[in-house]
């Protein structure tokens, strides 16, 4: 059976990468709406994932302001893939 | 609320946090909005694109080459910008395939129409080129909304568009055709 990954394993960071798969980069107001968090949290969570290179951050402009723009790393779409593909095998019950 | 699960999930855990990352996509890409007159000014500006090409090869016009080019770079441009501003995202399959017209509908289209407005502009049928014209950009316009609809449907395999290089070698591509139409006037 593939492993699951520890770094994807908790809902929200599971929800958070299957969410920015939807685009090429999201803005950090943008993806806290549609997670429905705090931004604390998503920044919680976004720096975890940074850590481990699934996630990238930049500094850049939305409506004037200052923001941050998220997008997923390929090593974090591959995690994804892998993690999501383990998920499936588990909830079909293959050993 | 979301929460940290640490553990191992149970089967009926894994199925619940799937289905609500993969609901959370789905609204995402089912709350992405076209800013208005979007592919009306899309398909308009690839007319004139077409209409200005085939009249400057015709009339070895430059600055007709040039301005429709132009027109059309502006109208993506500020297109893009909005598409932006208004979603808070950027969606490299939503430029490429919709407004770079690099789906297969779109480029086949635009190089059908292209060619039909250059023919019948060398031919004097001004009438048919211009039809040429409309007809190419009116199926760009339809493309990008043929491809809005595709994406909304399954957005993690139509988010990402072609890379930044290969859509520089397009450009090179484009710029050598309207040279060599240019040459050979």
């Amino acid at each position: 059976m593939a492993e699951l990954d520890e770094h994807v394993v908790a809902p929200a960071r599971l929800k958070l990468m299957t969410t920015l798969t939807a685009v090429s980069e999201a803005e950090f107001v943008t993806v806290r709406e549609a997670l429905e968090v705090s931004d604390s949290v998503l920044s919680k969570h976004l720096s975890a994932l940074e850590d481990v290179d699934y996630v990238k951050r930049r500094k850049g402009l939305h409506r004037g302001k200052r923001t941050t723009w998220i997008s997923l790393t390929p090593r974090g779409r591959k995690a994804l893939s892998a993690h999501v593909g383990a998920l499936r095998e588990l909830i079909n019950g293959i050993e | 609320m979301l929460s940290n699960m640490e553990s191992k999930p149970t089967a009926a855990e894994a199925s619940t946090a799937l289905t609500d990352a993969e609901a959370s996509r789905a609204a995402l890409a089912g709350g992405i909005a076209i800013p208005s007159w979007f592919f009306t000014s899309l398909g308009a500006a690839i007319a004139l694109q077409i209409g200005t090409t085939a009249a400057g090869a015709v009339a070895v016009t430059v600055w007709l080459l040039v301005g429709g080019v132009a027109v059309l770079a502006a109208v993506a441009g500020v297109q893009l910008a909005r598409f932006r501003r208004l979603n808070g995202v950027w969606l490299g399959g939503f430029a490429s395939r919709v407004v770079f017209g690099t789906g297969t509908v779109a480029s086949v289209s635009y190089a059908a129409a292209l060619g039909g407005a250059i023919w019948a502009a060398y031919g004097s049928r001004w009438w048919l080129a211009g039809l040429f014209s409309l007809a190419g950009g009116g199926a760009y316009a339809l493309s990008g909304r043929r491809w809005l609809r595709t994406y909304r449907a399954e957005p993690a395999v139509h988010a990402r568009g072609e890379s930044a290089a290969w859509l520089a070698a397009l450009g090179v591509v484009a710029a050598a055709g309207l040279a060599l139409l240019l040459l050979n006037a």
